[in-house]
């Protein structure tokens, strides 16, 4: 077999179209999961009677299960359960006439929410007790102490972690062309088998993720600077 | 007016205070002085309830704590009343001196922003840092970072401010400047409770000493009386090994030379 260097640029630029879906399926649930997450640790921390525990277990089965399987789980599971209700309830939606794409979001906000709240727990346990005990010396509630003293300092702590877990939704949003979506890899699938190039095909897509996650590391590191200016002496 | 009544705490079985009453009259300077641990920090943060106390009440400026029945809402209204000065100082590291100093005068006191600057900028300029206003803490050296503390607290206009060792962690050159302005705030009348190790500074800013071991109090009087002639044996050798110490020093630095 030869390796047909011109068609990889070829597919570059056919694969490159699918590049709003893939930030789709990437942006939309870190999004989603940064909230579940931001509410996860908050009943974590505080040890909320009832749900904590359930929160535990959401967490420790989302983080100990593949996303592939998050995925499978909801688009295979949820049509059941949401045409049951429907012929219970007398709901005139079909599980047919929802988007798969709506499916995948939901699976992964839920992984993403699963490895948010872990990174912001660890966010908010490094940040010093003494800051918490500052502000609640001042007046300030317990909710108030946390957003505006407490959580800031976390976030800017967790930075790297965030863009760490925003590589890791780049490339995890490829497992969303198993339930045919037509994003970078998706896309590349559809280019392999049209012109039976499999190789040129992937190594496209392959470029193209390495490209992004090189600009997202610019980036971070950019976001980096001006969060921790705080940190660093020097300037103000 | 400040009153404490029968306080006492546990951490698990150990009983670190056993009953503490004091009585601090408006205006007045009342150090807390002691061996380490016999919990005179712990007493200074069940004032406000930094740490809630077993047993007792709070009362400040009329407004009767019990720490038993304490709720969310009167342990607020109490450290609203209060302020606190801290050993590590604790300024919000994400806020220059100026927004440390206005973030309780905007988000507890509800003032507009521009009033609060104003304010803000009066206190600074008080504790003689007004360059330094929009510096970040950690660019501020200890002494600078612990009188924007002491801003902090002052700016919020408490019925008392708690300075819980405020110069412990200071390098000794950088002791001096702090204990000048607390000595610069107490003169202007504010009441204050001061837990300290500086023996000669408690003795020149306070109008009343404390003197605490193993979680009660062994002697409380005025300074003349508690430094001159102390009647209590523990109170006594707690300044003789201070004394000592200090003679220690200032031999051993004769000796070096």
């Amino acid at each position: 077999m030869q390796i047909d260097i011109p068609f990889i640029f070829t597919a570059l630029t056919e694969i490159f179209k699918a590049l709003p879906l893939t930030m789709i399926i990437t942006l939309v649930p870190l999004m989603i999961g940064f909230l579940i997450g931001i509410g996860i640790t908050l009943i974590r921390i505080r040890k909320v009677k009832g749900i904590y525990r359930l929160a535990n277990f959401y967490v420790s089965f989302l983080r100990g299960t593949p996303a592939l399987m998050h995925i499978m789980l909801i688009y295979l599971g949820l049509p059941l359960l949401i045409d049951k209700m429907a012929e219970t309830f007398h709901w005139s939606i079909q599980s047919t006439s929802i988007p798969i794409l709506l499916f995948v979001l939901m699976a992964l906000s839920l992984t993403a929410g699963a490895y948010m709240s872990e990174i912001i727990r660890a966010g908010i346990l490094a940040v010093d007790q003494g800051q918490l005990e500052a502000a609640e010396s001042i007046g300030m509630t317990g909710f108030q102490a946390m957003r505006r003293i407490v959580f800031p300092q976390a976030i800017a702590i967790s930075l790297p972690n965030l863009c760490n877990i925003f590589i890791g939704f780049l490339h995890t949003s490829s497992i969303a062309f198993i339930v045919s979506q037509k994003e970078l890899t998706g896309a590349a699938n559809i280019v392999a088998s049209n012109n039976l190039k499999f190789l040129e095909a992937y190594i496209a897509a392959a470029l193209i993720y390495w490209g992004l996650t090189i600009i997202s590391e610019k980036v971070t590191a950019l976001l980096e600077k001006r969060v921790t200016v705080y940190n660093r002496g020097g300037v103000a | 007016m400040i009153q404490l009544r029968n306080i006492q705490k546990s951490f698990g079985n150990q009983l670190v205070l056993k009953g503490i009453d004091l009585t601090v009259n408006k205006g007045e300077v009342v150090s807390i002085l002691g061996p380490s641990g016999s919990g005179k920090t712990t007493l200074l943060r069940c004032i406000n309830f930094l740490e809630r106390p077993n047993e007792g009440q709070v009362i400040v400026d009329d407004f009767k704590v019990n720490s038993k029945q304490a709720n969310k809402k009167e342990i607020l209204t109490l450290r609203k009343k209060t302020a606190m000065v801290f050993q590590q100082y604790n300024l919000f590291k994400h806020k220059t001196v100026i927004e440390n100093v206005m973030e309780g005068l905007i988000i507890v006191q509800k003032q507009p922003k521009e009033t609060a600057r104003k304010l803000a900028m009066e206190v600074i300029e008080k504790v003689g840092l007004t360059e330094k206003a929009n510096a970040y803490p950690v660019q501020l050296s200890g002494g600078q970072q612990q009188r924007v503390g002491i801003a902090r607290a002052l700016a919020l206009n408490p019925e008392v401010i708690l300075l819980d060792e405020p110069t412990s962690a200071l390098d000794p050159e950088l002791v001096f400047e702090v204990l000048e302005v607390i000595k610069r705030i107490a003169d202007e009348g504010i009441t204050m409770i001061i837990v300290t190790h500086e023996v000669s500074f408690a003795k020149d800013v306070s109008d009343y000493i404390v003197f605490m071991d193993q979680g009660e109090v062994v002697e409380e009087g005025i300074p003349t009386v508690i430094f001159n002639n102390p009647k209590e044996e523990r109170t006594k050798r707690f300044f003789k090994r201070i004394n000592r110490e200090e003679d220690n020093l200032e031999s051993n630095l004769t000796n070096a030379i």
